[in-house]
């Protein structure tokens, strides 16, 4: 998978907005989207918010868990734990690209917000491929992660695939005479 | 263009038509240029741009598209617009239509086209009848109301203000502030409207940034780095001396060069004594200015300023906008216009389209392309130094001639950068520099109040020149041109082959052998 296309999926999520139009409400294949109207705050996915912003229409809101002490909350958990804590958002990476991108300035404090999300994002992968790492090495026979998100997922998904058909590969040439002459090119 | 106030009626009738933008070539046009486009792009209005640099210009790219536009969008900040009436007529005219209307929609012409009714012969001839007279009535109007030309408020300042408008169409008056700001500005450094006014429209834009920046600061300066923030300075008028060293900016800034008389050694000495009387040691100041030492930078701006009292130079400070996003790229109006006007004349590359330089000084002003505004500042550094050089050959070898009712000065075709000033842009602000440098060096009291006419060789195989001709230098001018008028009398008293193509009529395209005859015609007017 892409890192646009999971992107493309995080622009399903909802984010509220502040419109300065008025409209009846669309009914589209996805859902129906409710009636704008200019100065109230209303659910719409993020593929429209950004439209709309950069057609100078709305005014975005930043989601709950964009927040400076949340942030800092859950990097320090993140940091203290092992295991992987709850995510801030199952798309915060991608949110906090576009969001920031897009909206810096409906957003306060953004600059600080970038960096902590980054934190958070270093700290978990960093586990992510410790854990990759002992499983490799031990020869695991299978694992269960909690709490991660399909960007991340994503990023070690080729490399730790195609490293266990690696070690499959090399295992199965040890066994005494079994699979000479049916080594494919790899 | 001739709306007076409410922009709503313009734009609810544009707003759900194709629109072909004509614009001028000049920094101010190419700023309405952008708000306009930022707001098409926001509410989805197809439109067609098309740069035109003079009257010849915009008849043919008219012509070209009049197949498909009803309504026209001149930009030009310049209020000589009632001649594009004629185009409309002439050529409705040539094909025999019903255009009756055009004459009773003087100011405001949409041109809306009818099919040649062949039953309406009758009703065709009376109205004829009535266009010539109303025709003839007009054009002693619009001679008199030609015969002085001047600026009017900024295009780009005219739409920013009706902004207040467009808040419900959400436009983002903040960006179009920033060019409103740099229209203005323009106006201001190639010196088309007075102080006066630039002060008082200066007021007017500080009020809406303000505005816009108490909103976004509130709890602390929370907004992020890499937004965009304009910050009302009251600036040196030192010309691009952010991006360049404070000694090469002194040195090429019409103000300063002018008032210390850098041309002789006196000059240079005083400069030097100017540095020393302000504490600046020589090499710091001639090194760049983003590596001087942080705490001479300071209070500059303050030093500077009580020294060049003591220096005769009492307007060293004005007020001015800079721009500023991420934490390296700040930039003052005048830079931008400077980079600007650089790109839009720049004769770099020999077979240059002028679409492409416009395009480029268009891209200058966006803030996407920051490389654009950068390469267009060196332009204009290399722009400046070319008309310090050339101003102080011209004092020290005096060629500038009194004639009478004006000075007049012709470039050589062996002048270095001559090709620099082949364009009007540039062409005036020279005039501009070495009308003050003149003033201030020559002892002749009668002299100072003449006004400057200058020649310079326009293209060598054609073998024209192009004229510029600017009003004398006072505090209280109001900037008014006759030139133009007088350029065209001269020239049909003598026959000389001219094109008064620009829309700035005070420029002209002349072939020199005409020269001669043409300059004492003009003598003889003005006398």
């Amino acid at each position: 998978m892409d890192p646009s296309e999971v992107e493309f999926l995080a622009e399903k999520e909802f984010v509220k907005i502040i419109p300065n139009f008025s409209l009846d409400k669309i009914y589209l294949i996805g859902g129906d989207l409710g009636p704008f109207n200019p100065g109230l705050s209303v659910d719409v996915p993020v593929w429209l918010a950004l439209n709309l912003k950069q057609r100078q229409k709305c005014r975005i809101l930043p989601p709950e868990w964009m927040d400076v002490e949340k942030l800092e909350e859950i990097r320090e958990l993140e940091r203290k734990e092992d295991t992987f804590t709850p995510a801030p958002s199952p798309y915060y990476m991608e949110l906090t690209k576009l969001l920031l991108n897009h909206a810096s300035d409906n957003i306060p404090k953004a600059d600080e917000i970038r960096t902590l999300v980054k934190d958070i994002w270093d700290t978990r992968v960093a586990k992510l491929r410790l854990s990759a790492d002992s499983f490799i090495r031990q020869q695991e026979a299978h694992a269960q992660l909690d709490n991660l998100t399909l960007m991340e997922i994503n990023t070690i998904r080729e490399f730790l695939l195609d490293s266990l058909n690696c070690m499959y590969k090399l295992r199965s040439n040890l066994q005494p005479g079994a699979t000479k002459g049916q080594f494919a090119d790899y | 263009m001739f709306i007076a106030d409410i922009k709503k009626d313009f734009y609810d009738v544009v707003a759900n038509q194709r629109v072909a933008l004509l614009v001028a070539a000049d920094i101010d046009a190419l700023c309405a240029c952008k708000i306009l486009q930022a707001l098409f792009h926001c509410d989805q209005i197809q439109y067609t741009l098309v740069p035109v640099t003079g009257w010849q210009d915009l008849s043919t790219a008219f012509l070209e598209h009049k197949e498909q536009i009803k309504l026209l969008i001149k930009e030009d900040d310049d209020l000589g617009v009632p001649t594009y009436d004629d185009i409309f007529r002439d050529e409705d005219e040539e094909e025999g239509e019903d255009s009756g209307n055009e004459s009773d929609e003087g100011s405001e012409p949409s041109g809306k086209r009818r099919r040649f009714d062949e039953g309406a012969i009758e009703r065709r001839i009376e109205r004829q009848r009535a266009k010539r007279q109303w025709e003839a009535r007009r054009r002693e109007i619009l001679f008199d109301y030609e015969q002085y030309e001047y600026h009017g408020t900024s295009v780009s300042k005219m739409n920013c203000r009706e902004k207040k408008s467009f808040i419900h169409f959400g436009l983002d008056g903040y960006v179009a502030a920033m060019w409103a700001i740099i229209g203005l500005t323009d106006q201001w450094v190639h010196d088309k409207i007075p102080h006066m006014k630039y002060v008082s429209d200066i007021a007017t834009v500080q009020r809406h940034v303000s505005r816009h920046n108490h909103r976004n600061e509130d709890e602390e300066n929370s907004l992020s780095i890499d937004c965009m923030r304009i910050s009302f300075e009251y600036d040196l008028r030192l010309a691009l001396y952010h991006h360049w060293s404070l000694y090469e900016s002194i040195c090429n800034s019409y103000y300063t060069a002018c008032s210390f008389k850098l041309w002789t050694l006196k000059g240079q000495k005083k400069l030097q004594e100017f540095l020393a009387d302000m504490g600046l040691p020589l090499r710091q100041v001639k090194q760049k200015f983003k590596s001087m030492d942080t705490t001479i930078k300071e209070n500059l701006r303050d030093v500077i300023e009580e020294s060049s009292n003591k220096y005769g130079m009492k307007d060293i400070r004005i007020q001015t906008f800079g721009v500023h996003f991420g934490f390296k790229n700040s930039f003052l109006a005048s830079d931008m216009v400077h980079a600007a006007a650089a790109l839009l004349e720049s004769t770099e590359r020999d077979e240059n389209d002028p679409t492409d330089n416009f395009i480029k000084a268009l891209d200058a002003l966006s803030r996407s392309h920051l490389d654009r505004l950068l390469s267009g500042i060196d332009l204009a550094k290399k722009k400046l130094i070319a008309i310090q050089q050339t101003v102080a050959s011209c004092i020290c070898t005096n060629i500038i001639l009194s004639q009478g009712p004006f000075l007049y000065c012709y470039l050589m075709e062996g002048t270095p950068d001559v090709k620099l000033f082949s364009k009007p842009l540039a062409l005036t602000l020279l005039c501009k520099y070495l009308l003050t440098a003149f003033i201030h060096s020559t002892r002749n009291k009668r002299c100072k109040l003449l006004p400057l006419i200058m020649a310079a060789p326009k293209d060598v195989e054609k073998g024209t020149v192009i004229v510029v001709g600017i009003p004398p230098e006072s505090e209280t001018s109001d900037k008014k041109n006759f030139f133009g008028r007088a350029f065209e009398k001269a020239a049909e008293s003598t026959s000389s082959r001219t094109l008064h193509d620009h829309f700035d009529t005070s420029i002209i395209e002349l072939k020199s052998e005409d020269r001669s005859k043409f300059l004492d015609a003009l003598i003889t007017l003005l006398s």
